[in-house]
């Protein structure tokens, strides 16, 4: 198709897009800013006249609120970032390693049987209420119900599919014969994947850790089901705010789901040429 | 980088040297340059880690909630191997008396074909516009994708609280048609399925967006020209060329979408609940309901079960209209 300028039609349809697919960031960043009195008020108020960071504080010191006249949240969401960025960071880890000796073998060396990839999309079809009812089964048998290990584990397991994946495309990019140079030049195989390979997908390596921490960073279900207390992460304390509260303390939901969204739109940013391959299993390159 | 730099260096000048000489070898090749057959190398191995996590973390829960889907277990009941077997008993109570159930599959499945549907149209057609050429492009593509980067808790929360009675967008409905066409969203069952559908729409348009967008910059430019040297109209060479060309992109986005919504859940936990009534229930929201407020978790599993195989035939189904090229790319 022949590349034409915008006809003015299409640029106000663009807007419009535009407006629509943000309001709700802005929204939600807005509401995080304002004080109480402006939460729910009629008429919105769209940009808060006196924007204030009490919310994210108290989300931190559940009593900061109260200096505006209402109760405070009763729990603290210190343990729930505290557990986010423990489980995200250390899963995410372990599912690259992982998946980067996979992708290595899958791709040079056609290890591991052809059933594997069947194997592991049913996984990602099964509905994840249903696995994690065996989770919690086996997790209560093994005592790791309600850690961080238990919920670590999941999470390397739901994600090394894709982190397989994923890097196994980037190897899969690379000609094998310069892979075979070093190995003429009298380098181990192991060796020769390490100095060669490696530093050659260092930009996928970076954007699949990334991809990887953006899943691990977003699951809901996994964290709900598994934990009792003593572990938290955020996408679960904001469910109990809102349950435990009610609906009515806005400003400090908003504020924690602000910092959910905070490293995800960045990690997100930082990959956006990537986004597609990470989707699709590799399917897609560009 | 900095670690490997003469490695570097000299892997960077290999690869041009190659990428102008070779760029596809045949497909029987590889097995004699560096295969590991016959060798103790460890590299024999290194997908071992990967299926072992697999095989413990993916495959043995999988069988767990296989067996448990034969039996009446509950946690009342104590262990799970003490159970007792019912055979096909949940199987039939799910498919035959179950309507919540055989109700939640449909209701997915239509909510999934709605908002598909409108992920496709939509998000085609802003990849359509971003084929022109216009100012701060790059900028625009980031801004568009931005949905797809927010987790999905966190969308669903915040369209709970766009559409709460005196919330935004009511307050927007109020002020260009007046109080009386602002409803209550939550408490009315088709009001409540518009609010999943709306969220899920925004939320995944940009994935289309973008697997669209990269498909369609990828469509050879020959057979375009050739079309348009014979006399195509623009919107010829659209439907008749560039949309044909476009069908296995098409194909996988839809594929991955349907994966994901036939899971539906987080957004719509944070939205209804499922409520009002079980009018927005997904079945992902029903098994979860089953297993952790009812503890019918042998029942539940049963249910996931058939939900898999549905999921399996479906995406096979789906597939079939470019079985022939993934085939040729597995080589």
């Amino acid at each position: 198709m022949p590349s034409r300028r915008l006809s003015p039609l299409l640029g106000l349809l663009l807007i419009l897009a535009l407006v629509v697919t943000l309001f709700p960031v802005f929204w939600i960043v807005m509401t995080a800013l304002k004080p109480p009195t402006d939460w729910n008020a009629v008429p919105a108020v769209w940009i808060p006249a006196k924007p204030t960071l009490v919310n994210f504080r108290t989300l931190f010191d559940p009593e900061a609120i109260r200096e505006y006249g209402v109760g405070g949240v009763s729990q603290s969401a210190s343990a729930a970032v505290f557990g986010s960025l423990l489980a995200s960071t250390v899963s995410t880890a372990l599912s690259i390693l992982i998946g980067l000796l996979a992708a290595i073998g899958l791709s040079r060396y056609s290890s591991g049987s052809t059933a594997t990839p069947l194997i592991i999309l049913s996984g990602r079809m099964f509905p994840p209420a249903a696995i994690a009812v065996p989770f919690v089964i086996i997790f209560s048998a093994a005592h790791i119900i309600d850690t961080y290990s238990g919920l670590i584990a999941i999470y390397v397991a739901a994600t090394v599919p894709f982190s397989t994946w994923m890097l196994k495309s980037f190897v899969d990019d690379l000609p094998r014969e310069i892979e075979e140079a070093a190995m003429v030049d009298g380098q181990s195989r192991l060796m020769a994947h390490l100095t060669v390979t490696m530093p050659l997908i260092r930009g996928g390596l970076f954007a699949t850790t990334l991809f990887i921490f953006i899943l691990n960073w977003s699951d809901f279900m996994f964290a709900l089901v598994l934990s009792y207390g003593r572990i938290a992460t955020i996408p679960v304390q904001l469910a109990k705010y809102v349950t435990a509260t009610a609906g009515t303390l806005y400003g400090v939901q908003a504020a924690l789901a602000v910092l959910a969204m905070i490293p995800l739109v960045l990690a997100g940013f930082a990959i956006q040429s990537h986004l597609a391959r990470g989707m699709t299993f590799g399917a897609i390159k560009r | 980088m900095s670690m490997w730099p003469h490695q570097d260096t000299i892997a960077t000048q290999h690869m041009d040297v190659i990428a102008s000489s070779t760029t596809e070898r045949p497909a029987d090749a590889r097995s004699l340059s560096i295969s590991a057959k016959r060798t103790a190398s460890p590299v024999r191995f290194l997908a071992a880690p990967g299926q072992i996590v697999s095989l413990i973390v993916l495959v043995l829960p999988l069988l767990v909630a296989l067996y448990m889907s034969f039996t009446n277990w509950t946690p009342t009941r104590g262990s799970l191997l003490n159970a007792s077997f019912v055979g096909f008993d949940n199987y039939a109570e799910l498919l035959i008396y179950d309507t919540r159930f055989l109700e939640a599959v449909v209701r997915t499945f239509l909510i999934g074909a709605v908002c598909l549907s409108l992920e496709f149209v939509l998000g085609l057609g802003l990849a359509v516009i971003f084929l022109r050429e216009f100012r701060g492009k790059a900028v625009l593509f980031s801004a568009f994708l931005t949905p797809m980067m927010i987790l999905p808790v966190v969308v669903g929360y915040t369209f709970w609280m766009l559409f709460q009675s005196n919330g935004p967008i009511n307050q927007m409905i109020t002020l260009f048609a007046g109080q009386s066409f602002a409803p209550e969203w939550f408490r009315s069952a088709p009001f409540a399925v518009a609010t999943v559908i709306v969220t899920e729409v925004w939320h995944w348009t940009p994935l289309f967006f973008l697997i669209l967008l990269s498909g369609l910059n990828a469509v050879p430019q020959n057979p375009v020209r050739a079309a348009v040297i014979l006399g195509a109209s623009p919107r010829e060479v659209f439907w008749r060329v560039i949309l044909p060309m476009l069908k296995p992109v098409i194909v996988v986005a839809f594929v991955i979408r349907s994966m994901e919504i036939i899971k539906l859940f987080d957004e719509v936990f944070m939205l209804t609940r499922g409520g009002p009534g079980s009018s927005t229930e997904t079945i992902s929201l029903y098994i979860y309901k089953l297993a952790f407020n009812d503890f019918q978790l042998a029942y539940g599993a049963a249910a996931a079960f058939l939900v898999l195989i549905g999921t399996l035939f479906l995406i096979n189904s789906m597939l079939l209209p470019i079985r022939e090229q993934l085939l040729k790319e597995r080589r």
